[in-house]
């Protein structure tokens, strides 16, 4: 059963990364920047850095969820990459930026449906990551 | 004498056709043709505004509305306590045409006149008498308040929710920009759009 659940939750979570890196790449880089850029969290150098590396840095890892390979080296990073994205939005909005949170191309404005949507993937990716690691461990002891 | 007055003749016209046709009409800015228009919606007492207007939109307004490559809309929205005066002010120094240097100073000001509401008070002390005579000759004008609804009919009409709001328009195509942008960034993604350009 727990399989099967985590295989549902690692698959939801693995499509979400494509879709959006998918609506990331499908426009120039420079546009996906703008987006970055009004969090103004990072400097210039660090805005075109993460403008340009996120979308791809995303398929993989939606892709590699998807495939369920070395998954406890993947779950933990998604995690993290969701949990950073959380406080940065959070920030944002704690601010009043009143900025667009860029997560899937324009027009979602940062603000308690974001924030509660983005909650809910990291505490999935924690849950895959609990998960892998747990089936990894199962595995190394049966082996042993 | 005659000779002088036909070189100039041919001189403004040589000039005419060189340099783009830079239209300040109001609150527009730059060639009616340009490949990129950028529309901005602002309030002119929120701070954020204040800082996209001078570290964002000054260096937009030398290198690419005078240039000729975007033209430059603002419109105002209303939202703070003092927001409704400036406007008023804001919009009869456009048809004053001294919009852009009154924006300048209010928006440098803005400390000043949004904790008094004394938006003549900081005007005055940077713009000359003639230029405060020129704004308050409109300060009543009927256009003063169909400008003002004119343009907040447009912020519920393109749903701007906060601002600085940028809508950044070339070929049919938006990008709406929901906050402040720095100028490094958002000439990147300009660049890039005109690039495209003929």
């Amino acid at each position: 059963m727990r399989v099967r659940v985590q295989l549902i939750a690692r698959c939801v979570l693995g499509f979400v990364f494509v879709y959006a890196a998918w609506t990331k790449l499908a426009q120039p880089w420079e546009r996906f920047a703008l987006a970055v850029d009004s969090y103004r969290l990072l400097p210039e150098w660090g805005v075109i850095a993460v403008a340009r590396t996120l979308p791809w840095l995303e398929l993989l890892l939606g892709l590699l969820l998807v495939a369920g390979w070395q998954l406890h080296y993947v779950a933990p990073l998604v995690t993290a990459l969701l949990a950073g994205f959380w406080v940065a939005m959070l920030r944002a909005y704690l601010q009043g930026l009143g900025i667009d949170c860029g997560c899937f191309g324009v027009g979602q404005a940062v603000g308690p449906a974001t924030l509660l949507r983005d909650a809910l993937l990291v505490v999935l990716a924690g849950f895959v990551t609990v998960e892998a690691f747990r089936v990894r461990r199962a595995s190394s002891a049966s082996a042993a | 004498m005659r000779t002088a007055f036909w070189l100039c003749v041919l001189l403004g016209l040589l000039a005419l056709a060189v340099l783009p046709a830079v239209a300040q009409q109001g609150k527009r800015f730059g060639a009616l043709d340009a490949p990129v228009t950028v529309e901005v919606f602002s309030d002119m007492q929120c701070p954020a505004c204040a800082a996209y207007h001078l570290e964002t939109l000054r260096p937009l307004m030398k290198d690419y509305v005078a240039t000729g490559k975007v033209f430059l809309t603002f419109r105002l929205t209303v939202n703070h306590r003092h927001s409704y005066r400036a406007a008023r002010y804001m919009n009869a120094a456009a048809l004053a045409g001294l919009f852009e240097k009154a924006s300048e100073v209010l928006f440098e000001k803005q400390k000043q006149w949004s904790e008094t509401g004394d938006v003549e008070a900081a005007l005055a002390s940077a713009l000359t008498e003639a230029e405060m005579a020129r704004i308050r000759e409109h300060l009543d004008a009927q256009e003063i308040e169909q400008a003002i609804e004119a343009d907040r009919a447009l912020a519920r009409t393109f749903q701007v929710r906060s601002t600085p709001t940028t809508f950044i328009r070339y070929r049919g195509e938006t990008t709406p920009v929901v906050g402040v942008v720095s100028y490094a960034i958002l000439r990147r993604y300009l660049d890039r759009l005109l690039e495209g350009s003929p």
